[in-house]
């Protein structure tokens, strides 16, 4: 979605920052995050584990509680409304019904003694006030438009009776119920085997076009990405390095993390017997390194890096790059 | 090039009981009438999806699970055929890397005791020797002296795994099994602790299975490798050829469903319909026809062999190796369609 068309715009974050009081410091989870997510667009948020991307999608839902997690964020509109300003009840109003959320672990997510039917009938229940009987009818419905078969018996089973792939569906009718104008999905596949992880994925990206509903996608995982998302976030130690649609990321990426985590995941047309690989670990959330949080494990650091936080500077057409040395511009090679 | 493993007909079995103990209601066919050989300084690949029976066959080949049936073969020793003590001795030279590095750790120890815990059960008690046999394998695994007294809180997954490593290279062995290795690690960790694997290969000689379900890894890694699916062998052998001509639809559809990384404008997600069925009693015929997309009527009733058709590429497969002669039902290589395929009718 490019900036200045007239789409309406359902998430504006400003400069959101979490830190956690602990026993070994301060821990800066999320550095002045901004996010943007525009009608019917699929926007992942991409990092690897400890840069704060679940931290940020918690932070919006407003599920963080505070102590122990300190917040502070300029502004949090979701589809014209300020959340900022929603008491708790609000809240409970605006979650599930406008604004709904899929967890990685479908089992833990789900209430084990509760059938799945009625755990979906309770979105209906509780939101729209209907009775019983003319839940359970969307709820089979709904089971119907995610592919489960036989929805009806389906209904009546309970989270262990049910697969994997079958549990994560469940979970995907249950965010779809009220049609919400946001899906916040954290890491919606990661748990599920590589032939289920492709019919999850097409489901939901076929609901969310069918819906028209806006997706944040939380993943580690660029190769959901490339065949998911619209616009993308890389997160690195809890600030974004780059931001940019998701063609550009992927055939001119600019941070060197962003290169480094492209070559790091494995191809089936790669040479045979070697890795590349990022050197180094992913700093401490406590002890995090100056300037540049990448430069100890970036090969093209240099003094100005190791002293100085670069700032994230528009480079193109709705794009965003924080590195004082991008690559792939202005005839620099990205090779 | 030598058998280093050699499984024969192993299945294993196990009781599903009722809620009376003596009840037996069914059995999970783990594995079943797998026969597979290991070659010495190979990679040989195990790939899978979960319950596919890949896990309970690497116990079986340390020897952590008897097998109910079939001989396991190390260095042409039958290993359950072995006194208990010489059992002991043989099972030093295979080890294990698990996959999560944050529970096959004990926390209370650090990382002196976790890496030298197998020489003292070996009998080891000189601890100037195991200092520095310690050190000279945290070195080699890319941790140092320093990090001797830590705990396995201090470090990161990728750190804990290299510990892992180092803990199950301390007795020199020859075989080595890799449980899903880095499926719990992060993408940039990934890369390093395969190339660190690797790298131990060539400089200590060592034989590995490695098993995982992500085929891009398995291709990088892999001389030989082997696809299961519900307990037993789909197709096996040479991975350049397995990679270049999958036979079996099941390899075909798993290599499809791998997500590439490349963006591309039609972004086609390959889809395979259906479940993994349950492995308790499963049907007599190919594991696989619920789901196949080229299934024929005779596939349901009728196994398929695990037959060679290339050097070194073995496929179980009616598609590719035709049907047996014996008596076959009505119809048997027409091609399933709609309803015929739900299970349970």
């Amino acid at each position: 979605m490019g900036e200045g068309r007239a789409v309406e715009q359902v998430l504006k974050l400003r400069n959101l920052k979490v830190v956690f009081p602990t026993d070994y410091g301060l821990i800066r989870a999320v550095e002045g995050v901004d996010l943007d997510i525009y009608h019917r667009e699929c926007v992942a948020l991409v990092g690897e584990s400890g840069c704060g991307k679940s931290v940020t999608s918690q932070a919006v839902m407003r599920l963080l509680d505070s102590p122990p997690a300190l917040i502070r964020m300029d502004v949090l509109e979701f589809d014209g409304r300020d959340l900022t300003q929603c008491t708790e009840a609000e809240m409970q109003e605006i979650r599930g019904k406008e604004l709904a959320m899929i967890f990685q672990d479908a089992m833990t997510s789900l209430n084990p003694v509760m059938t799945v039917g009625n755990q979906i009938d309770e979105m209906y229940r509780r939101h729209y006030g209907d009775s019983k009987q003319a839940a359970r009818e969307k709820t089979v419905h709904a089971l119907e438009l995610i592919g489960i078969p036989e929805p009806k018996e389906r209904a009546n089973s309970f989270p262990h009776q049910l697969s994997g792939g079958m549990r994560q569906r469940v979970l995907l009718a249950m965010a779809f119920a009220c049609m919400p104008k946001l899906i916040i999905a954290d890491e919606p596949t990661t748990a599920l085997d590589v032939t289920i992880q492709a019919q999850v994925l097409k489901t939901l990206r076929g609901m969310q076009r069918g819906c028209g509903t806006s997706l944040l996608l939380v993943t580690h995982d660029l190769s959901v990405v490339a065949k998911m998302a619209d616009r993308v976030y890389v997160m690195y130690a809890g600030k974004i390095v780059e931001k940019a649609p998701v063609k550009e990321l992927f055939t001119n990426p600019h941070h060197p993390y962003t290169v480094g985590l492209m070559a790091a995941v494995p191809r089936l047309t790669d040479e045979k017997k070697k890795f590349t690989q990022i050197p180094g670990t992913v700093p401490s959330p406590v002890h995090k390194p100056s300037g540049c949080y990448f430069h100890p494990r970036c090969e093209y650091a240099t003094e100005r890096c190791r002293r100085e936080m670069p700032r994230l500077e528009p480079m193109g057409r709705d794009r965003q790059v924080r590195c004082f040395h991008p690559l792939g511009v202005g005839g620099k090679s990205s090779d | 090039m030598t058998e280093i493993m050699t499984l024969r007909n192993v299945s294993v079995h196990f009781p599903v009981r009722g809620f009376l103990p003596f009840l037996k209601k069914g059995e999970i066919q783990a594995v079943s009438d797998v026969s597979l050989g290991v070659r010495r300084g190979e990679i040989f690949g195990l790939v899978g999806e979960s319950g596919c029976g890949k896990t309970t066959l690497a116990n079986t080949m340390v020897g952590l699970v008897k097998p109910t049936a079939g001989q396991v073969l190390f260095e042409g020793v039958d290993l359950h055929s072995l006194p208990r003590e010489e059992f002991k001795k043989t099972r030093r030279r295979m080890q294990m890397i698990f996959q999560d590095p944050f529970s096959s750790l004990n926390p209370r120890f650090n990382v002196y005791q976790l890496v030298s815990e197998p020489m003292v059960i070996r009998g080891e008690d000189d601890e100037e020797t195991m200092k520095a046999r310690v050190v000279e394998l945290l070195e080699m695994v890319g941790l140092s002296a320093q990090d001797l007294y830590r705990y396995p809180s201090d470090f990161s997954g990728g750190q804990r795994q290299r510990i892992g490593i180092a803990r199950a290279i301390s007795l020199n062995p020859t075989f080595l099994v890799c449980d899903e290795p880095v499926s719990a690690l992060d993408v940039s960790i990934h890369a390093q602790i395969l190339n660190l694997l690797l790298e131990l290969q060539e400089r200590l000689n060592l034989t590995y299975v490695f098993i995982s379900h992500n085929l891009a890894d398995v291709k990088k890694m892999c001389d030989r490798l082997a696809v299961m699916y519900l307990g037993k062998l789909m197709e096996a052998g040479d991975a350049d050829k397995i990679f270049a001509r999958p036979l079996h639809p099941y390899t075909q559809a798993l290599i499809a469903a791998v997500l590439d990384i490349y963006f591309s404008e039609e972004r086609e997600i390959v889809v395979l319909p259906g479940d993994t069925p349950s492995p308790i009693n499963p049907p007599p015929g190919c594991r696989f026809w619920q789901r196949c997309p080229k299934a024929m009527r005779g596939c349901k009733t009728v196994p398929p062999a695990f037959l060679e058709v290339e050097e070194d590429h073995f496929v179980a497969c009616h598609l590719v190796n035709g049907f047996p002669n014996q008596d076959l039902p009505e119809g048997f290589d027409q091609p399933m369609v709609g309803r015929e395929k739900v299970p349970g009718r």
